[in-house]
């Protein structure tokens, strides 16, 4: 990730890609939704594989979690994760006061009913970037006031 | 394994520093036990050179009498037997006896350390109160004796002189002398050590550096490094010295490498020596001499030194408490010689090193065990398992080399070899003579028999195992479990075998790993089939004939095994019955038609794709799908539901993912998650609280992650490791072929499916015979259904060509669907007629029948037969869902105008509905709906059709005057789009014979294009009075454009006329003002109406007027009026009033009335209105009569006649039009009043219509403005 | 052989198997799928033992008589192995580190390769030319 700039302007421009066709019936919504998260998913797996390369071994999964909080985010966007949370069983919340993909959008309740398509990329990327470390999880996200939003990561255990 | 009954001894070493004591041996022996004792117990720091770490240590000496010889000769550089210190003991205390004895003692005593550059001595002098009460006499003050010697001999270095006083008293003085002394040993000591042992290492480097120059000796250094080695030993100093074996070691194994790489040493000539003794490592002596003594002298072979260092190495780990270090070293060690070996291209006798290693492994392992309690074994196994493993390979491979491996025993080449072999071993060394287990015992017994040698491999590889799965090192324990299966192949005891094999399969196939699956399926084929196994047997080979690891010579050999089996003559009521995945794999079904829902009895084919892994193609007798059959309620329901599941057109792909090479990721078996997004809105105000991405299917996920997380296994190889014994379920429907042939790779196979009952098929399991085998695919997942529906036949009618014309004979296409119903001889169709509606049953009508795909395959004639009453169309005979499609000719006859037809009761009771003609909105033809009942014979309900034609014409009509002259017109308009020949116009009246309608009419046929009108005039022309109403009918032919005169049909059009004859007459006259020639415009000037009755009143007329006769005179009251819509005029005064006319002919009446043109020029005369004025009556009499109302809306015709009177009367007056429209209504509303009512066209003939009058401008030229009321 | 390489995916089946010469392909698959054990052992031993910085690099699995299995495992839970003949001595230690460098780098191009799923065995031109490469000068 050279600038986020280009990177902000390509996730624009497909979420309007894919969204933009048909906006209309939820079922549409949440299968474009899908289809954005997975190919987040993809680039996730890809981009992880990259970035783990010259770091050691994780010892577990939190060492895990506290990658993607630090190294894999602050590729992404420039910037760490403000708070990460875990219950100790399986879920973590990461949140992102200022989260970049948000952050042009608006500040504050304008345009919220659209900010999960904007998430559900970075939901993907998550999940892809964790399930290539052998964590199999789902990623959702959540936001109240933009550009602050939360993801939810929830591991499945083996 | 080992039994615990000799445990070896460690040996430690017991050489220490040697420490000389010169002087009174007598007094040295009485302290030597405390100095012994004492010297160790502190601790000294020993700093040392080549900035390595400071240590504490330990010192401990071995004190010996001071002898010559003890001091080191020139160039010895043994350093064990070195002396690093030299003490001197005294206890004289008088001047006499120092001067006398003692101090020449001493002299001798440093001379000849002198000689020998010893400079470690000490001299101790020990006082003690009672020796001094010996001898009162010359008591000379402690301190001088000391002095002196110090005096004496050490020259400004004082401290080589030491007291300790009171040594063998109790008392705190002693204590600190002797502490202080023990301290100065220990500091000479240590300085010794450092002086001596750093010379050492510096001559030992300068050696080393020797060593690519000619005459050095690999040995030579050995030893001299290893005197390093035993000193750091000797000083507890293990780390130290087992660097130094690591360091020789290290260099050996690089020589040994540069050998390899080309230089050789010549002293490695010795260790290229042919091995002669492979006795294995000796671990249970600390030094092995006759080994070292063998690498001294240059004579110890590679073997014999490597095990030397060897066991140097693990005496000192262990003395470090490293047991586990032994283990892996050992494990490298052995590997290492073995390769070391093949470098040099030693000469070994084969099975030797196995022996060797073999033995090596046990003794490590001994040695292990004895320092070790069995908690720390255990815990421990990853360490040690290695060398079990080690040690199992090796002794099968020598099990095989010495025919112990195989059912028949030994040939004597074999016994032989053994008896070379355990020439090499040698004698059994001393220090396990007793031990039954000894490594040494064990190999030889091994050896020694059968059935020993499986005991002991059985042994070792059963530990081995255990260890391993211990551990959890499973796939290692699988490996040796697969060797060990080798061997009871060999032994011909496939049963045992076949465990181990199938148990490694599993985890081959589940990690997908095919060459091993291959290879191991391979031996279990060869097992089963040893164990005769067959269903097995047959499963694997299958199963191995489709296998793309192997050659095709190979999987053909294996599938022909299958067939030939398959093949045998025999019963074939038993069947073996394998997994079709092992076969052949159904990659794709597809149904024809692809809707995969057909009619009952319909032809529905099953096209199967199966790819048939065989490398040669098979026959098979019959290739069956088994079918569930359900019934379903609601046809049409079901069978959309069916076309949801099924995939795109008919087409179910399967997707067996079992590609040859690569397993597949698990993955593919998970769901794909489903996300959506979701609104918090807050429920007061309902704004947005939140937005999120959520997962729809998380349970779905998390549970199946469970189920399938047990089994990631790559569906890469078939996953049957055994015949999974599927049943083909019989008894149940079927899709059969019987004799198909399977090609390699992709067949296409058609099945035709049942198709009987209606309801629901779903395909189950497939089945494939090749003779007694059998190949099952138990479950057809994703599922596949068609359905089968039956349908109730259906008669429909249509027109030929839109629109229907009616009046003119017309083709309509009758469609038959015979759905479930067989159509028989003697069926037909009745159709009961109509006189509105006759069909004309042509002869040369026939019928087609088509099949469900709509080809053509039958066509017939019909035969119609007509009666009265029903027209009966008899049917060929028709098979069911197939199509029956005829015409016929039908004729809608126009309804002419106002005929009134009573409502007559058909034959079957029913009101006969009579057409009505309505007009339609996208078609300016009036329409009529005509509708047939036709009996069925698949009904007892007779079928309602129904048809709708279009009238192609318009007409009007209407009565014009002139005077008293009549004219009736009718106007005729083409409202369809097609043109006709219109022929012989006819207008006739009924009743009035006297009657004359003379045509004005010049053409007897003409052309009346589409959307074109004709006019038609006919003058009446009677004799002696004329009728007050006529009833006319219009008649004319017509037919559609150049046809033959046959195709005209008639077309009527009946219209009655009222109140024909003319009764007034009105005249107008403008004349100009007095004196002037013409109006002019804005001068008054005169009107004169004059209107005059022509006729006699006639009867009607009288009863008429009767009502109105109030007054008795026979009169009728007009009422005028002039009324100037274009407002030319200006009507001065009174522009309407009632006239009371006379009931005489000719009687006339003139109105005059001012009028005053506003314009100039020729203007039409102002209109002059006459009607009828009733005064009032309480009149109740006249009623809107029923009949003529129902007449009204029922016959629209009417009508339209109606208004188009008044359209065409408004040619002539406005005002009329409107009141005579709405007539009825107006007397309702006006009963009591007194009221107007226009005449009827025709009844009023206006002579001034449309006449003009001059009308020059105003003399003065100005218009005046006049306001007109 | 003188010299094997092998890829294992996360679920331990090969995603990439290669040996210089075949007669012995068997074996060396043997030796490789037996060598995951070792792998997993280490693995799972991350943190248990204070000393290890936990790297990429397994080092050594094990010695045979006849060859060296070395190991290297990705955060992705990827594993290479190299399988060298012991009678192959030249190879040092970091020679075979940079052989795993070189394979790993390669292996992530792979990855982020879009014509690439995730999983299926490696069918990379490129990752091929590296790992032949390496047989060339090892082997």
């Amino acid at each position: 990730m050279a600038d986020e700039a280009p990177f902000q302007f390509l996730h624009s421009e497909v979420i309007q890609y894919v969204f933009g066709a048909s906006d209309s019936g939820d079922a549409e919504t949440g299968r474009n939704i899908t289809k954005v998260e997975s190919m987040g998913f993809r680039v996730g797996q890809g981009l992880i594989e990259r970035l783990t390369k010259e770091t050691s071994r994780f010892k577990d999964e939190l060492d895990v979690m506290k990658f993607i909080c630090k190294d894999f985010w602050t590729c992404l966007f420039k910037k760490q994760i403000d708070n990460l949370r875990t219950n100790h069983q399986g879920i973590y919340v990461l949140q992102d006061s200022k989260f970049q993909l948000l952050s042009h959008l608006s500040a504050g309740k304008q345009y919220l009913d659209q900010a999960p398509k904007y998430l559900a990329f970075t939901c993907g990327l998550v999940r892809g970037a964790l399930s290539n470390l052998g964590v199999k999880s789902i990623v959702t996200a959540e936001v109240s006031i933009m550009p602050a939003c939360k993801f939810q990561v929830m591991i499945q255990k083996i | 394994m080992e039994c615990q009954e000799e445990k070896p001894i460690i040996y430690t070493m017991e050489n220490k520093p040697i420490v000389t004591c010169a002087g009174d041996q007598e007094l040295f022996r009485s302290l030597y036990t405390t100095l012994a004792q004492q010297l160790p117990r502190e601790p000294m720091e020993w700093r040392r050179t080549y900035g390595r770490a400071p240590k504490m240590i330990h010192l401990e000496a071995n004190f010996v009498q001071f002898k010559e010889e003890l001091l080191p000769k020139e160039g010895n550089k043994a350093l064990l037997t070195f002396p690093f210190l030299h003490i001197y003991w005294t206890d004289c205390c008088d001047t006499e006896a120092y001067k006398g004895s003692v101090k020449e003692d001493m002299l001798r005593w440093q001379n000849s350390l002198r000689t020998h550059a010893s400079p470690d001595w000490v001299i101790i002098v020990v006082e003690s109160n009672d020796n001094k009460k010996k001898n009162k006499t010359n008591i000379l003050p402690r301190s001088s004796i000391v002095d002196k010697i110090r005096g004496d001999f050490c020259n400004k270095q004082n401290d080589r002189c030491v007291v300790l006083s009171d040594p063998l008293k109790d008392t705190s003085r002693s204590q600190e002398s002797w502490n202080s002394l023990l301290l100065k040993l220990r500091t000479l000591l240590l300085m010794s050590f450092t002086k001596n042992l750093g010379r050492f290492e510096d001559d030992m480097r300068t050696l080393r550096e020797k060593r690519t120059q000619p005459g050095w000796s690999f040995c030579e250094y050995f030893m001299v490094q290893e005197e390093l080695a035993f000193v750091f030993e000797m000083l507890q100093q293990f780390e130290d010295a087992l660097v130094q074996y690591d360091e020789l070691d290290a260099l050996f194994t690089q020589y040994v490498l540069n050998f390899g790489a080309g230089d050789t040493a010549n002293w490695l000539g010795s260790f290229c020596a042919p091995v002669r003794n492979w006795s294995g490592l000796l671990l249970r002596r600390p030094i092995d001499m006759e080994k070292r003594d063998g690498i001294q002298r240059g004579e110890a072979s590679l073997l014999d030194l490597r095990s030397y260092l060897f066991s140097r190495q693990c005496t000192l780990l262990i003395f470090l408490q490293r047991p586990w270090e032994v283990t892996l070293r050992a494990l490298e060690l052995l590997h290492n010689c073995v390769q070391e070996l093949r470098l040099l291209e030693v000469s070994v006798l084969e099975g030797a090193l196995d022996c060797w290693v073999f033995l090596s492994c046990l003794e490590v392992l001994h040695r292990i065990e004895g320092c070790c309690d069995q908690a720390q074994l255990a815990a421990n196994c990853s360490h040690t398992v290695g060398l079990w493993a080690y040690a199992t390979d090796k002794l099968k491979s020598l099990g095989e080399l010495c025919g112990l491996v195989s059912e028949k025993g030994p040939t004597s080449e074999d016994l032989n070899r053994t008896v070379d072999l355990l020439a090499g071993l040698g004698d059994e060394r001393p220090e396990t003579v007793h031990s039954l287990q000894s490594p040494y015992k064990k190999l030889k017994e091994a050896l020694s028999s059968v059935e020993a040698f499986e005991r002991h491999y059985l042994d070792l590889s059963h530990a081995a195992m255990e260890m391993y799965r211990a551990i959890g090192r499973l796939r290692s324990a699988r490996l040796v479990g697969k060797s060990l299966a080798e061997f009871y192949m060999r032994k011909g005891d496939a049963e045992r075998a076949e465990n181990f094999l199938q148990e490694a399969l599993k985890s081959y196939v589940s990690e997908g790993w095919s060459l091993p699956v291959t290879h191991t399926r391979r031996q279990i084929a060869e097992c089963q089939k040893l164990l005769g196994r067959t269903e097995d047997y047959l499963q694997t080979s299958a199963l191995l004939a489709g296998d793309v690891n192997l050659s095709t010579e190979e999987r053909k050999h294996f599938c022909q095994e299958v067939l030939t089996y398959a093949g045998k003559p025999g019963d074939q009521s038993h069947k073996v019955t394998l997994s079709m995945s092992v076969f052949t794999e159904l990659t794709r079904l597809q149904f024809h038609p692809a809707k995969a829902s057909v009619h009952s009895g319909a032809v529905l084919q099953v096209e199967l794709t199966l790819r048939c892994l065989m490398p040669v193609s098979v026959h098979l007798q019959q290739l069956a799908a088994s079918i569930h059959f359900e019934v379903n309620h609601g046809d049409t329901l079901r069978r959309s539901k069916g076309h949801q599941r099924q995939t795109n057109q008919g087409t179910v792909e399967f997707s067996l993912g079992s590609s040859a090479t690569g397993g597949m990721p698990a993955s593919a078996l998970v769901p794909s998650l489903e996300l959506d997004e979701v609104q918090d809105r807050s429920p007061t105000d309902n704004s947005l609280n939140s937005t999120a991405v959520v997962c729809r299917n998380t349970h779905l996920l998390m549970r199946l992650h469970d189920s399938s997380s047990s089994s990631s296994s790559p569906p890469d190889t078939p996953n049957c490791i055994n015949a999974a014994p599927v049943a083909m379920k019989e008894g149940a429907q079927m899709l059969k072929v019987q004799d198909v042939t399977l090609e390699p790779g992709n067949n296409s196979i058609i099945l035709t499916a049942p198709s009987e009952r209606p309801g629901t098929y779903i395909l189950r399991q497939l089945c494939v015979t090749v003779g007694h085998v059998q190949f099952v695919l138990p479950h057809i997942y994703p599922s596949v259904q068609y359905d089968v529906y039956s349908q109730e036949p259906q008669l429909t009618v249509e027109p030929l060509s839109e629109p229907l014309l009616a009046g003119l004979p017309q083709m309509v296409k009758f469609t038959l669907l015979t759905g479930h119903y067989a159509v028989k001889k003697g069926d037909a169709l009745q159709l009961s007629n109509t006189e509105t509606m006759p069909v004309f049953p042509s002869s040369s009508c026939s019928a087609c029948i088509l099949s469900p795909a709509d080809e053509l395959v039958g066509e017939s004639l019909l035969s119609i037969q007509a009666s009265e009453k029903v027209t009966s169309i008899s049917l060929p005979p028709t098979p069911p869902y197939h199509t029956l499609e005829f015409q016929l000719q039908v004729l809608c006859i126009i309804p002419s105008g106002s005929q009134r037809l009573p409502n007559e009761r058909l034959t079957n009771g029913e009101v006969r509905h009579r057409p009505r003609s309505y007009s339609h909105p996208d078609t300016p033809m009036a329409a009529i709906d005509q509708r047939m009942s036709i009996d069925c014979p698949w009904s007892i309900y007779s079928t309602l059709l129904a048809l709708t034609f279009y009238i192609p014409f318009k007409t009007k009509h209407s009565l014009l005057s002139a005077g008293n002259r009549k004219y009736i017109q009718v106007w005729l308009r083409n409202v369809s789009d097609v043109n006709f020949t219109l022929a012989d116009v006819k207008l006739s009246e009924k009743q009035q014979a006297s009657l004359e309608l003379q045509s004005l009419n010049t053409k007897t046929q003409q052309l009346l294009c589409s959307r074109h009108s004709v006019f038609c005039l006919w003058e009446v022309r009677w004799k002696d009075d004329l009728p007050l109403c006529l009833q006319c009918v219009f008649s004319a032919n017509f037919s559609p454009l150049n046809q033959d005169v046959s195709a005209f049909k008639p077309f009527h059009y009946q219209f009655q006329l009222e109140r024909v004859p003319t009764l007034y007459s009105v005249k107008a006259e403008i004349f100009p003002p007095a004196g002037e020639q013409h109006c002019r415009s804005g001068l008054l000037c005169g009107l004169e109406v004059c209107i005059t009755r022509l006729t006699e009143p006639a009867e009607a007329e009288l009863a008429e007027d009767s009502k109105t006769d109030s007054d008795g005179l026979k009169t009728t009251k007009l009422m005028y009026e002039v009324a100037d819509s274009s407002s030319n005029w200006a009507v001065c005064g009174r522009s309407s009033g009632t006239v009371s006319m006379p009931m005489a002919a000719n009687a006339t009446h003139k109105v005059q009335i001012e009028v005053m043109p506003l314009f100039a020029g020729h203007l039409p005369f102002p209109k002059i209105k006459v009607l009828k004025y009733l005064p009032h009556t309480p009149s109740t009499t006249i009623q809107p009569d029923p009949d003529s109302c129902l007449e009204n809306d029922s016959l629209s015709l009417l009508d339209k006649t109606l208004e188009d009177q008044g359209d065409t009367a408004s040619i002539r007056s406005r005002g009329s039009i409107h009141s005579v429209g709405s007539n009825e209504h107006q007397q309702q509303r006006s009963s009591t009043m007194p009221r107007l009512e226009p005449f009827s066209p025709g009844q009023v003939f206006n002579h001034s219509q449309s006449q003009q009058v001059l009308v020059l401008p105003a003399a003065d030229d100005h218009i005046i403005e006049v306001n007109a009321t | 052989w003188r010299v094997g390489i092998a890829v294992i995916a996360k679920e331990n089946y090969p995603l990439y198997i290669r040996s210089v010469a075949s007669q012995s392909e068997l074996k060396f698959h043997y030796t490789v799928h037996t060598s995951l054990d070792v792998v997993e052992e280490k693995i799972s031993a991350v943190g248990k033992s204070l000393g290890d910085q936990r790297e990429l690099y397994l080092g050594l699995l094990y010695p045979t008589e006849d060859y060296k299995v070395y190991g290297y495992v990705t955060n992705s839970k990827v594993k290479f192995v190299i399988v060298v003949d012991s009678s192959n001595t030249s190879l040092r230690d970091n020679e075979i580190r940079s052989m795993f460098r070189k394979l790993h780098n390669s292996f992530t191009d792979v990855m982020c390769n879009p014509f690439h799923n995730p999983g299926d065995p490696i069918q990379s031109k490129a990752f091929d030319g590296i790992v032949s490469g390496m047989m060339v000068q090892t082997g």
